[in-house]
Formats: structure tokens, sequence, C-alpha cells
């Protein structure tokens, strides 16, 4: 018997190839480079492979290709999600750099195994040492993310949402105070993922079980040929829970407050804005690939799911008196948005529909945004570190009006007013929704857009018109890293909010989904 | 394909250990402790490697036999023990009424998924593996896994190495060089204190050996030093000392008793 080798096409897979070479580098470096040094190479190398996926994806820009024995189907949306995922990975991992604000110089634990609150862990709390494995980690997380949405196998799709799983579940436990609090967040992360992954594994199965394939072209023809019936509903059904769950969308929703309260903000930022490209990337190809043909059977799963998310992210973002647990219900509620863009899918093979790029642009502006709100969180501290309590947080625009007016400025964004990116993404999920007949949904989700946009407008009031509390947190200066991911975050938000057109047209041509 | 028919033997092997597996899966479920769970895990996944190998797939059935059972199940139970095989889950309920409604939840959800699957799989006929089972397993899952799913197999590597490093990440504590004394060190500084030799262990001499009872020395008074730090001892009955004449006989008596003057 002979094996033909697959079709490799480097090329296509240089963007992959560079984020997993360098978390390889980087568990080599943790093995052999010498202690004082790892730090700086660690960001050095888990840099230099992001950008270079980044770069890579930019200069594959137009490639329609199915390679890798038809397991990775690198098209226009894939690319554009890749890059996004790639760019946000690269702000994070500078966030995870910063190790000017804590006086102990990181937001990461020295040494995740000693146990928390024991006298090594007092004496090792100022030691400037950190578990530097979180980059190499970090790296694969973002690789995973990267093959999450470029996948054109349910096969991949289960390996990729594990690589990209895993990573996340350890660096969540890695914060540097409120110890307990981490680990804790990390290991209810890690159960409920689990059992979640579990869901999309017994959907994989029932779907090849009903159509004899796992490719997603496969299961499209299969399904068309109205094979399979009951099964592949139901592996459909639990597929998209497997996915819902990653993409934080109520009500799968329940480790997300937690979670992102738990885990260090460094991480917290880079799950809300990469987990979510890369989940939603893998529902739209999903749904749109596999499944485009049997739009009738997810169009009202998705359609009452994006309700729950909405109504359930604003009403209980409201109650909330932490910012994490704040932003974490906002992100709740943005799946649900998101999910509004999802059902303008068009139904036809050719992706001529607008809610495809418009849930690619409302990605790439949720994700900067988010992720610069988590950084200036990450400024704003006492003594015990992260000042997150929204009492804290009152008249901070009397002790540093530079903070506050970029927080303001997030803050409007993800509440979608216009001129800044939330707007425009708002703006063209919803018509993506309203042009497929879905008013209703765009009614539901413009009053729960009004009802969040009271929350965040309630901080913007509590930093401008408070009297600051006599006790009340410091604003740290950032260092460099920092301070580029709030430029580049808060520069992004105000120019796709206000020249948002070369981004659109971009997303536009790139809406293409091959395999 | 063609139309297989079920053959006896593969009849009669589906009826003794589908039942058998199912238990096992049951048993896991409710088994009070963790050791007998996965004991019971052991059984289901033999059964299943049986059924592997008699729908003619002997490659897999091995790989279960040797994979799951052999190795997994083996760390799991390396971890029960490590652990500590008496820890228990706590039976209290934090959430009021979260049983009720998991138990209702769960077995709603498998009945729905249980009867789509039944329904959809009803009418399905009986269809033989052909060329892929029998000799040509091997070779066939080979070609499979180099080429039409190479990447998975690769990305997999991924999955392994964060698994690897994550456990060392989560159990690995790295000693500051040259905090960790030498045997050498370690005696010494034993030698200068008062008492070289090891510690009395606890119930020595005494009617019970549980950690929280104190040895005793020769006189009869409790060895405080063999008590652990951190546990209230716990006080046991002595033996009765030898009082009377019964117990002692008549040359003792002579000598007459400490306990009470005659």
């Amino acid at each position: 018997m002979t094996i033909e080798a697959p079709d490799l096409s480097l090329a296509a897979l240089a963007p992959l190839l560079f984020v997993f070479g360098a978390a390889c580098i980087g568990v080599l470096v943790e093995a052999f480079g010498p202690r004082d040094s790892r730090h700086p190479v660690q960001v050095a190398v888990a840099l230099v492979g992001t950008l270079g996926g980044l770069v890579t994806t930019v200069l594959l820009a137009g490639t329609r290709e199915v390679t890798a024995g038809g397991a990775l189907a690198v098209d226009g949306a894939g690319l554009f999600l890749q890059a996004t995922i790639a760019g946000l990975g690269a702000l994070s991992l500078l966030l995870f750099a910063e190790r000017n604000l804590d006086p102990a110089r990181s937001a990461f634990v020295v040494s995740a195994a000693v146990p928390a609150g024991s006298v090594r862990d007092r004496e090792l709390l100022t030691v400037q040492r950190v578990q530097t494995e979180v980059y190499p980690l970090a790296t694969f997380a973002i690789g995973g993310m990267m093959l999450f949405v470029t996948a054109n196998d349910l096969l991949v799709m289960f390996v990729a949402l594990e690589v990209l799983s895993l990573p996340l579940y350890l660096i969540s436990g890695l914060a540097r105070r409120r110890r307990l609090l981490s680990q804790e967040a990390a290991v209810k992360y890690f159960l409920l993922g689990s059992f979640a992954s579990a869901f999309f594994l017994y959907g994989v199965a029932l779907v090849y079980g009903a159509t004899g394939t796992v490719r997603l072209a496969g299961v499209r023809e299969a399904v068309a040929g109205a094979e399979g019936g009951t099964l592949v509903v139901l592996g459909l059904a639990l597929l998209v829970v497997g996915l819902l769950f990653k993409a934080s969308v109520a009500p799968f929703h329940t480790w997300t407050p937690d979670v992102y309260q738990g885990a260090p903000t460094p991480v917290t930022a880079f799950m809300a804005a990469c987990t979510k490209v890369a989940a939603f990337g893998a529902i739209l190809r999903l749904l749109y690939v596999a499944f485009g043909t049997e739009e009738w059977t997810w169009r009202p799963l998705v359609y009452g799911v994006a309700i729950v998310s909405m109504v359930i992210g604003a009403v209980l973002g409201l109650t909330q008196t932490d910012l994490k647990r704040m932003l974490a219900y906002s992100s709740v509620a943005h799946a649900g948005f998101l999910l509004t863009g999802v059902l303008g899918l068009p139904a036809t093979g050719d992706a001529a529909g607008s809610g495809l790029p418009a849930v690619m642009f409302y990605l790439l502006a949720y994700g900067l945004t988010t992720l610069g709100a988590f950084a200036v969180l990450t400024l704003v501290r006492s003594g015990e570190g992260e000042a997150t309590h929204l009492s804290q947080w009152a008249g901070l625009a009397q002790r540093s009006p530079l903070t506050a007016a970029v927080m303001s400025l997030f803050l409007l964004a993800l509440a979608g007013i216009p001129l800044t990116s939330g707007f425009t993404g708002k703006f063209a999920v919803f018509r993506a929704a309203i042009e497929d007949g879905a008013w209703p949904l765009a009614l539901v989700a413009l009053l729960a857009s009004a009802v969040a946009a009271f929350f965040y407008l309630r901080v913007i009031v509590l930093m401008y018109f408070s009297e600051p509390a006599v006790d009340g947190p410091t604003v740290g200066v950032p260092g460099l890293p920092t301070t580029i991911v709030l430029a580049v975050t808060a520069a992004a938000t105000l120019l796709l909010g206000i020249v948002p057109g070369a981004v659109l047209g971009l997303a536009d041509r790139a809406a293409i989904f091959v395999g | 394909m063609t139309d297989v028919a079920i053959g006896t033997g593969e009849a009669v092997v589906f009826w003794i250990l589908g039942p058998v597996a199912l238990a096992g899966a049951l048993g896991m479920v409710f088994s009070r402790n963790a050791v007998h769970s996965a004991l019971w895990l052991v059984t289901t996944m033999l059964s299943l490697g049986v059924f592997y190998v008699v729908q003619s797939a002997p490659f897999l059935g091995a790989v279960q036999i040797i994979v799951y059972t052999g190795a997994i199940m083996i760390l799991f139970l390396f971890v029960l023990m490590l652990v500590g095989r008496d820890s228990s889950d706590s039976v209290v309920e934090t959430l009021r009424g979260q049983r009720v409604a998991a138990t209702v939840l769960g077995v709603g959800f498998a009945g729905l998924v249980g009867a789509g699957i039944a329904r959809a799989t009803r009418d399905t006929g009986i269809e033989g593996l052909g060329d892929a089972g029998g000799t040509g397993n091997i070779e066939t899952i080979a070609g499979v896994l180099f080429t039409r799913y190479l990447l998975a197999f690769e990305v997999t590597s991924a999955l392994l190495i964060t698994a690897a490093v994550g456990a060392m990440v989560l159990a690995h504590i790295e000693r500051e060089p040259g905090s960790r004394q030498t045997q050498k060190e370690l005696s010494r500084a034993r030698f200068l204190t008062d008492r070289p030799q090891t510690l009395p262990g606890p119930g020595v001499f005494a009617r019970a050996n549980s950690v929280a009872t104190g040895a005793l020395l020769p006189d009869g008074r409790t060895a405080e030093d063999s008590l652990a730090t951190g546990i209230e001892p716990r006080e046991v009955e002595q033996m009765p000392r030898p009082t009377g004449r019964a117990q002692l006989g008549s040359p003792d008596a002579a000598l007459g008793t400490t306990d009470e003057p005659r």
C-alpha cells in the first residue's frame, strides 16, 4: 500500500507556523535560557511570533486555498480573523509584559506551585521574578485560535479548540495577587470548559455518524442531500453549544464573570478580545460552510440565544459593583449583538450578504475596545492590587484626567455612541439583521443597547461628577508596553468610529469562505 | 458495501458485555469511593475494547486496552492514591435544590439525546467495514493519519506540549540555589540540639496507636514530644496498674503497694 503525501502549502500555513514555532522556541528558552534574561527573551520571542503571524496573514491577503489534505481553509474571512487574532494577541502580550505598575513588577505569580498564603508565598510576593511560561502558553493559545478560525474539518476544529483552551485554563490561575480567587477561576473555567468540549465532541460524533464525514464541505453536501435528519440536528445543536460556551453567550455564560474577575487582568483582556474572535470565527464557518443549507434548523436557535444573551448581559450588568464583572457581563451582551449579525448570513452559496463582514468588523472593533478597557483597569490600583470596585473609581477624573478620558472613550465605544468604533460595529450588525428580516431582533438589540449604555455611562458619571474618596486608589504611570496598547486601542476606537470606510471595505472584500 | 449478518458469536459477546459495560458506567458514576469509580471505568473500557475487536477493528481494540485501561487508568489511580484514597466529596448542597435540578435536567437531556439517536438510527442497516477492516486495519489508519488527518495529528503535539508545561508550572517548585541543606549539614544541626536521636513515635506502649495518642515512658508518663504538633492529644485509658492481692500474689503483697496504704 502506498500513501500519497498530502498537499501542504507552506505559504498558507505560514501564519500558523510562525506562531506555533515561537511557542515551541519559548518552551526551549524556558528549559535552557538563563533565569535572569528569560523575561525579555520570552517577550521578544512571543512578539516576533505573533507579529510574524500578523505580517504573513497580511501578505497572504487574497489567497483562497484549501490545503493540508483539505483540513485547512485559508480564505478571506479566515485570514481577516487570523490577522485580528494575531494583532490583538500581540497587544495582549504587551500587557502581559508590563512591569512598571505593580510594585511587585508583574501581574503574574513568581511560582504557581507554591501554595497560596504560605510563608514561602509571602516571601516571594516582592520578588521580581515571574513565571515566564505564560508567554509560550499564551502563544500556543493564539496559535490554537488562528487554527480554529481556519479549520475546515470538525476534527481539526476540536483539536484547535483544545489547543486554545488548555493554555487559557492555565494562565487564568497565575495571578500574583488574590491568588486563591485566581485559582478558583482557573478550576471553574477548566471544569466547565471541558464539559463544553465534551458537548462539541459528541456533536462531531453525531454529525459524523449522520453524514460519514467531518469535512465541512462534505457535511454540507450530505446535509443538502437530506441525509441524516434528526442526527444532524442533534449534532448541530451540540456543536453550537460547545462553541457558544467559548463565545460566552448566555445561557452558557455562567463561567464568564467569575473567570474574568479572578484571572490576571492582562489574561482577562486576552480572553475577552481574542477568544471571542476565535469562537465567533468558528461559529460563522460552521454555520455558514457546513450548515448553510440547513439554515432553518439553526436560525431559531441563534435567534433565541441572541435575545437571551443580550437581555441577560444588559440586565445583570446593571447590578454589578465590580468593574471586571461589569465588563464580563458587557461581553455577554456583546456576544448577543454579534449573534444578530450572524443571523444576517446569506443562505445562498455566494457570500453576498452583509452579515459576515459586519460580524468580522464588529469582532475587530470590540476586541480593540475591550482590550483597551481592561488595560485601563490595570492602571488604577490600591494597596491590594487593582482597584476594581466601582466606588473606588469615584472622582477619578480629578486624580488623573487622562486615564478617565481614555476609559470614557472605551466605555462610550462599548455603549455604541456615534463617532466610536462601537457605533459603526453595532450599526453594521443591526443593518445585516434588518436586511435579513430579523427586525424584531434588531429592536430587542436596540433596547438592550440602551440598557447597557446605562451602566457604562454610570461609570463615566462616577468618574467625572463624584468627589474622590480620601483613601482612594492611585493611578499608576504605565510603562512602554501598556502605553503602546492604550495608544493603539484608543486610536483604533476613534478611527474605526470616524473613518471606518477602509476597514469596512476590507471586511467586505474579505468576507469569503472556501471549503 | 454489502449487507452483513451479525454472527452468533458477535451477538453473544454483545449481550454479555453490553450490560457489563453499562453497569461499569453506572457504577463509575454512583460509587462513593473514587478508587471503586476508577475500577468500574476500567470494566467499561475493557468491554469497549472487546467490542472493537469483535467489530473487526483489532488495532483500535488493542489501543483501547493498552492506552486507556493500561496507561490512563493507572495514572488515574496514581493520582487518586497521591491525593488520598479517603478524600471524598462533600455531600452538603451549597445551592439549594441544585441536586434535584441537576438530576432532572441530566435525565431529561439524556432522554432527549437518546430518543433522538434511537429514532435516527432505528432503520439503519448493518454494514461491514469492507476493506478497511480485517488485515487492512492498521494500514488504513496509518494512511488516514498521515494524509487526511495530518494537520490534526501534528497540532495535537501542541496540546501535549501545553499539558507538559502546564503540569510543570502547577507542580514544580523551583528551589533557590543553595537553599537546600545537604545531609551533612542536616545531621550536624541535629547533633547540636538536645535530642540527636529520633523522636518517639506516637502510641508506643500505649493502648492505642493513633497519632493523637502519646507514647508512654517506662514510668507510665506520657512522652510529650511524641505528639505531633497541631493535633489534639487524646486521653487513652491506661492499663490498670497492678494493685491488690489478686494480681500481685503474696510476695509482692508483703512489700506493699504504692497506691493505697492498708
